[in-house]
């Protein structure tokens, strides 16, 4: 029986880990294809190699019992069964509404699926005095904060690129000169995003690197950044000073390319990271709880568990995420690399200050409302209202959904099996 | 599919500024169209009257293809209404040269040989207006790139005050050949100064359906 259950449970594990990949990661490189800086193979192999490098390297090793902490663990102490099968189903539950949301092409937040199934469990098994109601009014808080901090961000960012660089009256000259600033606020927002939200689960290891430390190696890494930066950008820009406006817009766009590759690398790392625990974390936690038969506020996530997730995460890509890149990058052809690197600065710098917060957002919200924040600053030249909605509204229902799933799995499984 | 990917709408302006060069090929036939009547090519005038409608339609197929794959509600760097309005204007233009080759498709009209020179010289200037409306149209495309500021949006709204310009000279011209015509009344028939009068009305019609796009392209530009 045990055996049966944890086959069944990485089974399960695997299958949210491929949702992930087919639901969001396609998302997280959407700026750098839609912009034409990558292809749409190439995409797919850097987004693979960043999110499985984030999840197996970087990805928690230690996890809440109950993802989040959602769900007071204690209450479910006497019954570990319940709490493992409870899991088991916020699992399944998850995974479906994330296939569902593939399935209509929704870009919906895999953390909120699970905390949304782990809730909807967490009120039918111990009661509704055991959820965390405080954490559910932050992950409330956060669709409307992430999408509007990351549009906030964005617009400004982009507003500054183009009133220093493309609204000049010589781009590429503006460009030799500005665009060591802008790789500078690049680097330092994805170095501090790769310690605090990719590297954050072993710092705890390392005591010498508390936040003074790791900003001044952001500083230092960005500074070198910013210096290399301008002697490259100079020379591919050195003799595209005379070219006509067009062509000087292009060749600006052009040295932005690579830039954007990064960027859009590093959302997909620090997805990776934080996103593989989705999938994980409740798989750990029923091995933890069949193996050692009671239950922990804590547990170790082994590695071949994150690797597992880190495969899943890698198949939901190859085998869906093929698709959604490629109407991606046909569709928005609008955003150029300028406007793909201010939206994913933006987002990056967003997630970043609000994981230091503890306030749980969602990559995916503050991407696009990132993108849309491009939009408000003119930047965008035809953005549908009605489908901004729609996605707005899948967010929305997400957590209730889910929720309703996993309760009636959960009520399901307890009838023919416990 | 996804609905990512159909929040991003097809960019409108490449096919608004085809618009814009498709109207203009339009207005380029005003030329010959002028120049077949002096020389009492008639045959040539039905010719050209065809290409002109056809120009014409070819536009309003750019039109009517720009306003089904605009979504309804659509969120764009320039007002939705301005977009139309613009569109609107420059319909306007295009309509109004076909109604210019009507005028002389219906009557064999003569042009007095006094008359001649100057009509030439009116018509080279609705051109011009027309040429000077393209010219800041096509920008539009940049203007796209830089986010509808800084320079190059100066260097547009620059045009527009040209296009301004061009429309008064070509005002000043039509009241002087008006003033000619009337000089030379007794040897014109009644019937063919009537057709004068239209033909000059259809003719400022463009330079001023020209001048009202410019505005229209103004407004559009000018967000805040």
């Amino acid at each position: 029986m045990p055996v049966a259950a944890i086959v069944l449970c990485c089974l399960l594990g695997l299958y949210m880990a491929w949702n992930i990949g087919a639901n969001d990661v396609a998302n997280s490189m959407a700026d750098a294809v839609g912009s034409g800086a990558i292809s749409i193979k190439g995409a797919i192999i850097a987004a693979g190699v960043c999110e499985f490098a984030g999840a197996v390297l970087v990805g928690s090793h230690v996890t809440d019992t109950v993802r989040k902490g959602i769900v007071n663990p204690d209450s479910l102490a006497a019954t570990p069964e319940v709490l493992a099968l409870g899991m088991a189903c916020a699992l399944l539950a998850a995974a479906l509404w994330l296939h569902g949301a593939t399935l209509f092409g929704m870009p919906v937040s895999t953390t909120h699926s699970i905390v949304g199934a782990v809730a909807g469990f967490g009120v039918v098994a111990a009661g509704w005095g055991c959820v965390n109601w405080g954490k559910m009014g932050q992950i409330v808080a956060s669709w409307f904060v992430s999408p509007i901090a990351g549009a906030f961000c964005a617009y400004w960012l982009f507003r500054f690129m183009n009133r220093f660089i493309l609204g000049q009256k010589k781009p590429v000259k503006s460009a030799i000169t500005i665009t060591p600033y802008i790789v500078f606020i690049m680097s330092i927002t994805v170095t501090l995003a790769t310690i605090f939200k990719g590297l954050k689960h072993i710092i705890k290891d390392v005591d010498w690197l508390t936040d003074g430390v790791a900003l001044a190696i952001a500083v230092g890494v960005s500074v070198l950044a910013a210096v290399v930066s301008r002697v490259l950008v100079r020379r591919v820009l050195a003799d595209k000073t005379g070219l006509e406006l067009t062509d000087q817009l292009q060749a600006v766009e052009k040295v932005y390319a690579p830039l954007v590759v990064i960027t859009s690398c590093s959302v997909a790392f620090a997805h990776g990271a934080n996103d593989v625990a989705n999938a994980v974390g409740p798989l750990a936690a029923v091995i933890d709880i069949v193996k050692e038969g009671t239950v922990r506020m804590k547990v170790h996530v082994p590695l071949w568990v994150l690797a597992l997730g880190g495969v899943g995460i890698v198949a939901g890509l190859a085998t869906c995420g093929y698709r959604v890149m490629e109407t991606v990058g046909k569709k928005i052809t609008q955003l150029t690399p300028t406007r793909g690197v201010a939206a994913d600065i933006a987002a990056t710098a967003t997630v970043l200050a609000c994981t230091r917060l503890k306030l749980p957002v969602s990559t995916t919200h503050t991407l696009v409302g990132a993108i849309l924040g491009v939009g408000l600053a003119r930047g965008l030249s035809a953005v549908n209202s009605r489908v901004a909605r729609s996605i707005f509204g899948s967010w929305l229902i997400t957590v209730p959904i889910a929720a309703a799933l996993c309760i009636i799995l959960f009520l399901a499984g307890q009838a023919v099996l416990l | 599919m996804g609905l990512l990917d159909r929040l991003f709408g097809k960019t409108p302006f490449g096919p608004l500024v085809e618009h814009t060069r498709k109207v203009h090929e339009c207005v380029r036939l005003v030329k010959p169209l002028a120049e077949a009547l002096i020389n009492e090519d008639y045959e040539k005038i039905h010719g050209l009257q065809d290409e002109v409608s056809r120009l014409e339609y070819e536009a309003d197929k750019i039109k009517h293809a720009i306003r089904e794959e605009l979504p309804r509600r659509v969120f764009m760097p320039v007002e939705k209404e301005d977009f139309y309005e613009f569109l609107a204007c420059q319909d306007k233009i295009a309509d109004d040269v076909e109604d210019f080759a009507v005028v002389l498709l219906i009557r064999h009209t003569k042009v007095h040989k006094d008359l001649s020179g100057e009509l030439l010289e009116f018509v080279g200037q609705v051109i011009r207006v027309s040429e000077t409306l393209l010219n800041a149209g096509e920008h539009l495309l940049e203007l796209v790139e830089t986010a509808f500021g800084g320079v190059e949006a100066e260097a547009v709204l620059e045009r527009v005050r040209q296009l301004g310009e061009e429309e008064w000279k070509a005002d000043r011209m039509q009241r002087k050949l008006s003033v000619h015509m009337y000089e030379i009344e007794d040897q014109l028939d009644p019937m063919t100064i009537v057709f004068y009068e239209k033909m000059l009305h259809e003719l400022s019609s463009i330079a001023n359906a020209a001048e009202n796009a410019g505005d229209q392209l103004r407004q559009m530009i000018i967000k805040d």
